[in-house]
């Protein structure tokens, strides 16, 4: 008998709004946040962004922190949706000893190092920001904000980091370790992998349309979710109230290349029907799918490959929310994952943006607004070298 | 909680010893700089000539270690594949920073980025064994190692996986060296630093491979107090139906960082009592991952029966005693801190 693993808990901040109520909002009132870019300093201002709609400064403010504070951006962003995680499963301080604590991110604290990598290289200044380029500083610095966790660790898988952090969480409560794990993810966009996605030539100039005929690239997005994993018992204990169920999740490689997705997308097929095996569901039990969806040409044809061949051409209604926040890359799981969640308990689809011609050989997502009663959902994160990671949530009212 | 028997079938190294090589526990290479990089193998039997041009070293390593490994290990295929490391590719990220810097943001290289991600290393592994299992890279500083390690001990209790590459790569630059020494991350006092390549085969049966020894029991803490640290022992020591006085040796992270190194004498004291302590990272290197190279000593040591004596910390405890059940104590920054049990 596998333990359950519940939700009681979760957080988020991202281009849509800083948390749940008003990314609830944006979702329903299909409202995107991507923009032109406003906040990082680069030269590429042609690409629309999903920029986090706060300054470091503004991020400092509103959690209390020193304005001159060693941190970095993905660590602050971590902290605004970790507090409103811990909040609502009712964790306080001197309970965190017992919790775990995963996170994930790529890009850690690139977005100080690639601005002081010439005074590293010259001198003295700004040295104290070397000790945070790091992605496991990072999520320390996030989870220090709130108190000592009993555990910590780090997963860096690109765009699936946050969604493998829900799965080892998940992992170390049915093996019996911890009770309680905090998991989730965060990133900012910086310039390194900004050009990095534009040397790969898979970024768009227009806002993304996943699914669409005219895709032609991603937006990037940056952001930041947790979710409080919890044991039955320990939920009931308690007496705190699950937010859904994470019935199954799947994790496999495409094996195919660092950067693009195999024709058939192998690996998100096997990360879903995974997923669907540990559930103990079948296909037909899935009430929505929240893609991957990038808006690359590459991404979308290998995802609705892969979904066909799960669904047996029976396709479940499937958006990407990409549109709404940009890719957030490796924080994208577990954001996607709130979103979800949010789903669930409200009984509604998520619109897939910006979406208006049927391209060749791939599904038809959701396109305008629906009210639907949904039991289970799930939720992918690919990730570059073909990290492909699948969630399934399901909707539940009481332990 | 159930504790599923894990062997470790083999364990391959690069790094500042002789490569693929187990020549240190004889003739160790005795290094008096504060950074040296690793000795390559000829990596031309697993890196054809076309590859080996656009691929870092931390990759050409990856790929040597971890084939190596599954050779050993007569597998051609395992459950999952998981690494840890520090910083990820150092020098690719390098490229793209210098790039960034002195050409500005435009015509960039595009290898450069790809394989700059941590998790380059993980799926380049994959996608040269043809592996669509389960794959994920961790990175938290000295403990990469031990939660990619984790993440594999988790699936094999719980029935998941029957096998497992698990790997730990970081390499350095002398530039990088340099900033992480000004950065106080590591180079501090005595502290000498290397690169690190290990690769290592675990499985749930050892029928048809010759097995290093076993891996018996996992623990990582964060921040903990000395009791915390005495509760995860015991239970670790319990689960695995041992005592405190099964243990014949200590492996520490001692590296010549004098506060570090201090804290781990006062805290194997009060762990351990009076067992004799070993350290290794003076003939290896210090760097995020070398936990894993203390991994890979220990492993060999229970393999080979003996503890060479230029791992013993004092001089007074160097004995020919076989051992049986190592304890690798290992701590990142004072903050987290890992126990892993191996036994022959």
């Amino acid at each position: 008998m596998i333990r359950p693993v519940y939700i009681t808990g979760t957080g988020v901040v991202s281009a849509i709004g800083l948390g749940k109520t008003a990314t609830l909002e944006a979702l329903l009132g299909n409202r995107s946040g991507v923009g032109p870019l406003k906040y990082l300093k680069t030269e590429h201002k042609e690409f629309p962004v999903g920029e986090v709609k706060l300054t470091n400064s503004e991020m400092c403010t509103r959690l209390g922190i020193p304005q001159d504070a060693v941190t970095t951006r993905t660590a602050l962003m971590g902290m605004l949706a970790l507090g409103e995680a811990l909040e609502e499963a009712r964790l306080t301080p001197d309970m965190l000893p017992k919790v775990g604590f995963i996170s994930g991110t790529t890009v850690g604290g690139m977005d100080m190092s690639e601005q002081f990598y010439l005074d590293y290289l010259n001198g003295d200044a700004h040295k104290e920001y070397i000790a945070v380029y790091d992605c496991g500083s990072c999520s320390e610095m996030t989870a220090g904000h709130f108190g000592k966790f009993a555990f910590a660790t780090t997963l860096a898988t690109a765009c699936s980091s946050a969604a493998n952090a829900v799965i080892q969480g998940a992992n170390m409560i049915r093996y019996g370790e911890a009770d309680i794990v905090v998991v989730g993810g965060s990133e900012c966009i910086t310039k390194f992998h900004l050009n990095g996605f534009n040397s790969l030539m898979i970024l768009d100039t227009k806002p993304c349309r996943p699914f669409d005929a005219t895709r032609s690239g991603l937006n990037l997005g940056e952001g930041a979710a947790y979710l409080v994993l919890e044991s039955e018992e320990s939920a009931r204990r308690r007496g705190v109230k699950p937010q859904a169920l994470l019935s199954g999740y799947g994790n496999a490689c495409d094996a195919f290349h660092q950067t693009a997705s195999s024709p058939d997308g192998e690996g998100a097929y096997r990360a879903m029907k995974e997923a669907l095996e540990l559930a103990g569901l079948q296909p037909v039990d899935i009430d929505y799918v929240n893609a991957h969806g990038t808006g690359t040409p590459n991404n979308d044809v290998s995802e609705s490959q892969a979904m066909m061949r799960l669904f047996s051409g029976q396709v479940p209604p499937v958006s990407s929310t990409k549109p709404f926040t940009g890719h957030t890359t490796s924080a994208s799981g577990s954001i996607e994952a709130v979103f979800c969640i949010l789903a669930l308990q409200q009984g509604f689809l998520p619109v897939n943006l910006n979406w208006s011609q049927p391209m060749d050989n791939g599904i038809v997502p959701v396109a305008k607004p629906e009210k639907k009663t949904l039991r289970h959902v799930l939720c992918n994160a690919f990730g570059f070298g073909g990290n492909d990671s699948s969630l399934l949530l399901s909707k539940t009212d009481t332990v | 909680m159930k504790n599923n028997k894990i062997y470790v079938l083999s364990a391959k190294q690069i790094s500042m010893q002789q490569p693929l090589s187990e020549e240190w526990m004889q003739n160790p290479i005795l290094y008096d700089v504060p950074f040296s990089r690793s000795i390559d193998p000829n990596f031309k039997e697993y890196v054809s000539p076309i590859e080996a041009r656009r691929m870092g070293r931390i990759l050409k390593r990856a790929l040597t270690t971890s084939k190596e490994a599954l050779k050993t290990a007569g597998r051609e295929t395992v459950d999952a594949i998981v690494t840890g490391t520090g910083v990820g590719c150092v020098e690719n990220t390098e490229f793209f920073l210098n790039a960034l810097s002195s050409e500005g943001e435009q015509l960039l290289k595009p290898t450069y980025f790809m394989q700059s991600t941590h998790n380059t290393i993980s799926s380049l592994v994959a996608i040269q064994t043809k592996n669509f299992n389960y794959n994920a890279t961790y990175a938290h500083k000295g403990i990469s190692f031990e939660s990619a390690l984790h993440d594999a001990w988790l699936q094999f209790q719980l029935g998941k996986i029957k096998s497992a590459l698990v790997g730990c790569h970081d390499e350095m630059t002398e530039t990088f060296y340099q900033i992480m020494k000004k950065g106080g991350v590591m180079g501090q006092d005595d502290e000498r630093c290397g690169e690190v390549a290990v690769s290592v085969v675990l499985s749930d049966n050892a029928e048809d491979a010759h097995p290093l020894c076993r891996l018996t029991g996992l623990k990582m803490l964060h921040q903990p107090l000395m009791s915390d640290l005495e509760e995860a022992l015991d239970a670790m020591l319990q689960s695995a139906n041992r005592s405190l006085d099964d243990i014949d040796f200590v492996l520490t992270g001692i590296s010549g960082n004098h506060q570090s190194d201090g804290a781990y004498l006062t805290e194997a004291k009060a762990l351990f009592g009076d067992k004799p302590l070993l350290k290794y990272k003076h003939l290896f290197g210090e760097n995020f991952t070398a936990s894993g190279l203390g991994f890979y000593v220990a492993a060999q040591c229970l393999k080979a029966g003996q503890i060479p004596a230029p791992l013993f910390v004092h001089a007074d405890e160097i004995s020919d005693k076989q051992p049986n059940c190592i304890l690798v104590f290992n701590h990142s920054d004072g903050k987290d801190y890992t126990l892993t049990l191996m036994e022959a």
